[in-house]
């Protein structure tokens, strides 16, 4: 028996023991900003991107990463704003098809080769052709001629309004044309960027690791020594992983913000990205008739609490909206977010001069995560009389359901962008989220004013958003906030326009 | 023995063919939806045709799961459609990870579920009501709550290990111990008392044997009739319970690996998963089958070596 509890006694201490030793190195295995000389920023991110190529660039969580090891051609500041990088300067012929760009002369790729513009078109190319998540984005480019080395013209079959706006995102990335395409860019960035990546320390999914590039053409955007970012799909670790200081910033979710700046981190405010709500797809009545008549889409958008809503779903952090587009994108309205107040007896009224007094039932369609904002909204729309039938549709199928015209509605979140992008995105008859090709003379030519429009493009593009919210194709909730979390003792950051998450330009060490 | 073993392998082969062919019918079944998942909401239909005869979607389930086969059998698992990686590489640099933690894990708990059980069994009193009342416990709270408490408190709160994993290449012994602590000591916890519990009557059984009293009559020593004779007799039910716990871990693990950011096989699992990337999810499958496999058998081989009584004829 002795030996017995002798051996429970040794047992234990071997782990205590263990503890103690794992403890004294643990503070140490943090993101190494502490000793000066080198400033290492380690940022959390959602997930990791597919391919390093950058014909696979995506928006938001999926082009951070693409900064840290490639240039664009356009830089967008934080506020939106449009300043030169790897193009010089850039302007349209008259007929706004043919966009001229003068490039930089003395940049080079981190394998040696020189960047001109046979690159771009290279790139450009590569991008129409890797049929990838952003591949649309030149969907209106015909050919890109290089005039000379330094000076590239892309023609464009007709206007887009968006394609500067483009070329400071995914096509605008610019890759070594040596490795475009190949197995090895997969896994392996090769581009002009301030930083290269470590292959020996990069593991997939795990974290990945970039040395500032010696040879880069602007030192001052280089503002760390080494960037490391981790994927984290599980939010409980991101978090964790900020409260415990392993990473300097990160994505959190509402519940989690008083833990967050409880423990010191800093919230940047407002900073708003995304509407959430409830697409009425279904605006000519294929699957539920009610909904053809502008009326019962009015009375809808009269019967959400919106406030109520924004409290139970995101806790507070948002605005209240009755638009999709942003209030960054020039297209938004002042008075249109005053348009659908509060009012279950006007929408009662709507109803019945739509002729359905006592209701009727409307089947609404979410994918699981949603499940809250299905409670609240079927609550509210059951007190003017309009019964929800919940519809879960499984993640990995809805968006083929909704492309082949099986939901009438969605409680979804969509980004907002500029405004050309936003009515590519759910409102043009080619747009996924508006499957039963919605539309109306009146606003085809609306569209096509905004395509032509050039620098007035945004503004001409506030007649949509008019025409949108006044025929009540959508019943939006609210602008969610970004709770993106950092500690303000190593960095400081400031939020992208339109970005889910900051570019790599605006982070910053503290001194 | 030789015979045993080329049997079971055989079976086990057999087993990996049935899984891998019904898990790719299962999840390839809907090509046009895979393909919309890759190329995203903001692409056109042309895309999303595009997309399928590039992955070859578009071709009948049972070319291309031979094809796959064929591929498989030549180790080339693929590339993921949704990470800069090969199936291969992922799940190579992924396994030992997993395969660590749980193996630490499990010895740990066969330790000390040993050391509990007999002790419940001999001394009876208040370890075996501990024991009784722990496998309860154990049981009933789930083992993420264990592993969220755990990091809460010694990682996030007090600092004494990494909330978060800090394996990488090239990171020293000292990472991969104050990475896996905390996960270990959460498997064991959750783990340790039902196996204790299930060791705990097989030696009560054991030492109410006959063979017992009759030792004990010959003059051997209460110690060494434990050791050398009941222990052997307890083992195959020890050792049962230890194997299911440890194939139960190659799933369960994921949770954790989750929570503690582990790059290990369960975490690259759920991401595919949730992903749709469905060239990993077969990889995991073809992997985790054929490590059950493996597994049971040397258990079988384990259990025959210690007592010759269940040794296959």
């Amino acid at each position: 028996m002795k030996s017995r509890t002798r051996g429970i006694t040794a047992a234990v201490a071997a782990i205590a023991a263990t503890a103690l030793v794992a403890g004294c190195s643990a503070g140490g295995s943090g993101s190494g900003g502490g000793d000066g000389a080198s400033a290492t920023l380690t940022l959390g991110t959602n997930g990791e991107i597919t391919s390093w190529d950058p014909g696979q660039a995506h928006v938001g969580h999926q082009l951070q990463p693409y900064q840290v090891a490639y240039d664009t051609l356009i830089l967008r500041e934080p506020d939106g704003s449009y300043s030169p990088m790897l193009a010089e300067e850039w302007s349209y012929n008259e007929d706004l098809t043919e966009l001229t760009l003068e490039l930089r002369d003395d940049v080079t790729f981190s394998d040696g080769a020189a960047f001109d513009g046979e690159a771009v078109k290279a790139n450009l190319e590569n991008l129409r052709d890797s049929n990838g998540r952003q591949s649309g984005q030149v969907a209106a480019m015909e050919s890109v001629e290089v005039v000379d080395a330094d000076t590239v013209t892309v023609v464009l079959a007709q206007p887009d309004p968006a394609f500067e706006f483009y070329l400071s995102q995914a096509a605008g990335l610019m890759g070594s044309p040596a490795s475009l395409g190949t197995d090895a860019m997969i896994s392996t960035p090769v581009g002009t960027g301030p930083y290269v990546m470590d292959t020996a320390q990069t593991v997939s999914g795990s974290q990945l690791v970039f040395t500032a590039r010696e040879d880069y053409w602007n030192p001052d955007l280089q503002k760390f020594d080494s960037i490391v970012l981790k994927p984290f799909d599980e939010l409980t670790a991101r978090l964790n992983a900020a409260l415990s200081g392993q990473i300097d910033a990160g994505l959190i979710d509402a519940p989690s913000v008083d833990q967050a700046t409880g423990a010191g981190l800093t919230l940047i405010e407002d900073y708003r990205v995304d509407w959430s709500g409830l697409l009425l797809m279904d605006r000519d009545g294929v699957i539920v008739p009610e909904l053809a008549d502008v009326r019962v889409r009015q009375a809808l958008n009269h019967a959400i609490d919106r406030d109520t809503v924004l409290q139970s779903i995101a806790r507070g952090y948002g605005e209240v909206t009755n638009q999709v587009f942003g209030p960054d994108s020039g297209a938004y309205v002042d008075e249109l977010d005053e348009r659908y107040p509060f009012d279950p007896e006007l929408a009662r009224e709507l109803l019945a001069d739509a002729g359905y007094p006592d209701g009727f039932e409307l089947p609404v369609t979410a994918i699981p995560g949603f499940e809250s904002a299905m409670a609240v909204l079927t609550q509210q729309f059951e007190d003017i009389g309009v019964r929800v039938r919940p519809i879960s549709a499984p993640g990995a199928t809805m968006l083929q359901e909704l492309a082949d015209r099986q939901h009438a509605t969605l409680i979804w979140n969509l980004f907002q962008g500029e405004p050309w992008v936003a009515i590519n995105q759910m409102i043009s008859t080619d747009a996924l989220y508006n499957p039963f090709d919605s539309t109306s003379g009146e606003l085809q030519t609306m569209i096509e004013a905004v395509r032509t429009g050039g620098d007035d493009s945004a503004e001409l593009a506030q007649q949509v958003n008019d025409y949108v919210t006044e025929n009540a194709w959508f019943v939006p909730f609210y602008r969610a906030d970004q709770l993106y979390v950092y500690d303000a003792e190593k960095i400081s950051v400031e939020p992208q326009v339109q970005q889910a998450v900051p570019s790599i330009y605006n982070y910053s060490p503290v001194e | 023995m030789i015979a045993f073993t080329l049997k079971r392998l055989g079976s086990g082969v057999l087993l990996l063919a049935v899984i891998c062919t019904v898990a790719y019918a299962l999840l390839f079944a809907n090509g046009p939806s895979i393909a919309r998942n890759i190329v995203g909401d903001q692409a056109t239909a042309e895309q999303v045709a595009a997309k399928q005869t590039e992955l070859g979607l578009d071709q009948p389930l049972p070319l291309r799961f031979l094809s796959w086969v064929g591929d498989a059998f030549a180790g080339d698992l693929g590339r993921s459609w949704f990470g800069p990686i090969t199936v291969s590489d992922a799940l190579v640099t992924r396994l030992p990870v997993t395969l660590t933690l749980i193996a630490t894990a499990m010895i740990f708990v066969t330790l000390i579920a040993t050391t509990l059980g007999t002790a419940a069994a001999v001394k009876r009193g208040w370890i075996d009501r501990l024991v009784q009342v722990g496998a309860i416990v154990g049981d009933a709270i789930p083992g993420f709550v264990v592993a969220v408490v755990l990091a809460t408190i010694f990682a996030v709160q007090l600092g004494l290990f990494p909330a978060v994993s800090s394996i990488a290449p090239g990171a020293g012994a000292d990472a991969w111990i104050a990475s896996l602590t905390l996960p270990v000591i959460a498997i064991v916890l959750n783990y340790v008392t039902a196996s204790a519990q299930q060791i705990r009557s097989a030696v009560i059984q054991q030492r109410e044997r006959d063979f017992v009293r009759t030792l004990r009559s010959r003059g051997l020593g209460d110690g060494e009739i434990l050791l050398r004779h009941v222990l052997r007799g307890a083992a195959p039910a020890g050792l049962t319970v230890l194997s299911l716990q440890f194939v139960g871990l190659l799933g369960g693990a994921v949770i954790l690996e989750r929570i503690f950011a582990i790059p290990g096989i369960g975490q690259l699992a759920i991401t595919a998963t949730v992903n749709g990337d469905i060239p990993i999810v077969m990889g995991v499958v073809v992997y985790t089958v054929a490590l059950v496999v493996i597994v049971n058998l040397v258990v079988d081989l384990l259990n025959g070596w210690l007592n010759p009584k269940v040794r296959v004829s």
